[in-house]
């Protein structure tokens, strides 16, 4: 066990001094799961609204409150900072508010808005949104209108208005998604898709071009004066797949605390997520021995790493959602390590799953790491033979 | 294969290595074919071939680093195959390739090699840092290798063969592309160990080094032992003869006529102002030769032997050059 402690220990300490893996393995991985998840992640739709006005004013502080209540984002700008924002499609609707109008609204007058849309195609879906929502506080000033002229001041009639809103039982519409996959996701956050997705993706990628440093090891004559001590193929190639699988583990394990902590993605049972990172991690670093002894060129190995790692991430459905794929497509994402980590992470997040529901993921992981390790062992020993 | 051996060198010692029949081969090529040797404690024995003549092959199999198809390798009486990890702690092995880390610095190198050689804790640090002090790298011991010389790092590799006192050192051509001042240092620690009672298998082509280091050599060509023996013994396979070339004035004719009948002289020409004589060792004989041509009435102003190397000897034997 010492021995392939200290392999496994010469190969982290490797890494760590190739300072581009920092940014590699550790910064770029949250980056894109920043990126993807502001795109393509759930409530990534939410409309934009920049509001230019005098703030202080009681229309302006109507508007926003209500827009704010019916979802959308809502910033406050000047009028020709929010004029830019529109060219450059940074909003999608832009409302001015005059002093003029603001006046017009506390005494009780018709106010006039101007209302801007931006070009791109989203804006128009935002728009229909902002005047719901400037409708619902034109109607509740038309109904403290009437109540004052009735002759009820003005904090009386909005106290009772106030009050007649609680008792009012308003119906509620529920939009129920008949779709098994659009009902598999609803429980998703905006992050947690991505997260899952990039974290295997990264940590397959990271681990295979560590084949690259075993063809070194290989070529430098290392590997052969490993062997030429006490130490057997199995040790050598077990302390190899150790490092990179701690450099793995160190990753994946990155990538779950930082997305959980600055995207508050949710990793479900963070001891049966764990177990999913752990086992998909041994067969990556296995994956990466097998290349590395069948591999005699290390920038080969690499490119074969990064098209490979590549390759099954699409394929296990680290990039497209495998509820996408066709039937066949379904069946051929089940070779890849990827699709069996992924669905145990999709069974634990998104449907609370226990260590029986992953039972057979985890099996499979565990199987194809020893298949890998015990492949990679013996192809290590016949590289031996091969001259470099 | 010749044999240049009077007498068997073994005197009842174990031998530290004993490699007998040994075979390897890929496809349909035999790139070693029946090679056998064996050596003692304290002895430096040398392969000396051209590139190419199955050496590395012959080291790998000793290493247990590859299978032979034929024959055996013990180490300490205890048999090498490449699952064996017992007889692999009483041998080093300095591979031809510079077999470091070069992210590593030396002592992180010599620290790792040595985790594997079951050194621990202050035993690896006191190891380490007299093989840097051995190898002369103690002040550099914390930097990169990447940033060290050939020369250094050559050093380097030999001082983690080192490392673990081994019973048996390997060194496989560990002069290549080296300077010649980290040559020497290299050739006089290789001596030093022998003296110290290490054996030590040496592969190389280059035959000065052969001739400086070795107890015996063994002479391979085409994965075959050619010859096997001490220098002097491989040597007499070629006949063993001297040339003493005697450049001076006066009476040429009777000092020839004088040397013919010292023991030993073979022949005598004369031409140019001088005397070339074959003669069988010369060293020996020169006191006699150089009296004997003063008496005669020839003064000498230059003498010069010319000894048959083991470059003859490889010329002798297969037809071609060491170096082609």
């Amino acid at each position: 066990m010492t021995v392939i402690m200290a392999i496994a220990g010469v190969e982290v300490r490797r890494f760590l001094r190739d300072r581009s893996n920092i940014f590699f393995v550790f910064v770029f991985p949250l980056l894109l799961i920043l990126l993807l998840g502001s795109q393509f992640g759930a409530n990534s739709g939410q409309a934009r609204v920049s509001v230019a006005g005098n703030a202080g004013t009681e229309l302006v502080k109507s508007i926003t409150g209500q827009l704010q209540a019916d979802g959308l984002r809502v910033t406050h700008d000047s009028p020709a900072t929010v004029r830019e924002q529109l060219s450059r499609g940074r909003t999608d609707v832009g409302i001015f508010i005059s002093d003029g109008a603001a006046a017009a609204f506390e005494a009780g007058d018709p106010a006039d808005l101007e209302v801007v849309a931006s070009s791109h195609s989203g804006a128009q879906a935002a728009l229909q949104l902002v005047r719901a929502s400037v409708q619902t506080v034109s109607t509740q000033q038309r109904q403290l209108a009437v109540l004052q002229n009735a002759g009820i001041d003005a904090d009386t009639a909005a106290a009772a208005l106030r009050q007649a809103k609680e008792h009012l039982d308003l119906p509620q519409v529920e939009i129920v998604d008949t779709n098994d996959v659009s009902q598999d996701f609803r429980s998703l956050g905006q992050f947690d898709l991505g997260a899952a997705q990039q974290l295997l993706l990264f940590v397959f990628l990271s681990s295979l071009t560590g084949a690259a440093t075993l063809i070194q090891g290989r070529r430098f004559g290392v590997i052969a004066r490993v062997l030429a001590a006490p130490v057997s193929t199995g040790q050598a190639i077990a302390g190899q797949a150790l490092g990179r699988f701690g450099i793995a583990v160190v990753q994946g394990g990155y990538i779950m605390l930082g997305t959980a902590v600055l995207f508050g993605v949710d990793w479900g049972n963070p001891l049966l997520s764990g177990l999913v990172l752990v086992l998909f991690c041994a067969v990556a670093a296995a994956a990466a021995m097998v290349i590395g002894s069948v591999m005699d060129n290390d920038a080969a190995g690499s490119g074969l790493g990064v098209g490979l790692g590549l390759v099954l991430a699409g394929l296990g459905g680290s990039m497209v959602p495998p509820e996408f794929f066709s039937g066949a497509m379904q069946s051929a994402s089940r070779i890849t390590p990827h699709r069996w980590a992924y669905d145990a992470f999709a069974t634990i997040q998104r449907h609370d799953g226990s260590l029986l529901d992953i039972l057979p993921q985890l099996g499979m992981l565990a199987a194809m790491a020893g298949t890998l390790l015990v492949l990679g062992a013996f192809l290590l020993r016949r590289s031996l033979g091969r001259a470099l | 294969m010749q044999s240049a051996a009077t007498a068997d060198v073994r005197t009842g010692t174990e031998d530290v290595l004993a490699v007998k029949a040994l075979v390897k081969r890929y496809g349909d090529q035999t790139v070693v074919d029946g090679v056998s040797f064996h050596i003692r404690a304290g002895e430096i024995y040398g392969l000396l071939g051209p590139n190419g003549a199955g050496k590395t092959t012959i080291i790998s199999m000793v290493a247990g680093l590859i299978p032979s198809d034929a024959g055996s390798v013990n180490i300490l009486g205890e048999a090498m195959i490449p699952s064996s990890t017992g007889p692999k702690g009483h041998l080093g092995l300095v591979p031809q390739e510079l077999a470091i880390y070069p992210d590593l610095t030396a002592r992180e190198n010599l620290r790792f090699f040595g985790s594997l050689q079951g050194l621990r804790r202050k035993e690896l640090r006191a190891r380490t840092d007299e093989v840097l002090e051995l190898i002369g790298l103690a002040d550099r011991a914390s930097e990169q290798t990447k940033k060290f010389s050939g020369g250094m790092k050559r050093r380097l590799n030999i001082g983690i063969g080192l490392l673990h006192r081994p019973t048996l050192l390997i060194l496989d051509e560990p002069t290549v592309g080296v300077d010649p001042q980290s040559r020497n240092s290299i050739l006089e620690s290789v001596e030093r160990l022998g003296t110290e009672g290490m054996a030590v298998l040496y592969t190389t082509h280059y035959m000065e080094e052969a001739e400086r280091l070795c107890d015996r050599i063994s002479i391979i060509d085409e994965g075959q032992v050619q010859a096997e023996g001490t220098r002097d013994e491989l040597i007499r396979l070629t006949g063993g003869v001297d040339r003493i070339d005697l450049r001076g004035s006066g009476n040429t004719s009777a000092a020839a006529a004088g040397l013919k009948k010292v023991p030993g002289v073979q022949r005598i020409d004369g031409g140019g102002g001088g005397l070339i004589l074959t003669v069988l060792d010369g060293p020996s004989l020169l006191p006699a030769i150089v009296t004997g041509a003063g008496s005669a009435g020839m003064a000498l102003t230059s003498v010069k032997i010319t000894r048959p190397d083991l470059e003859s000897v490889f010329l002798h034997l297969t037809g071609k050059a060491l170096r082609d």
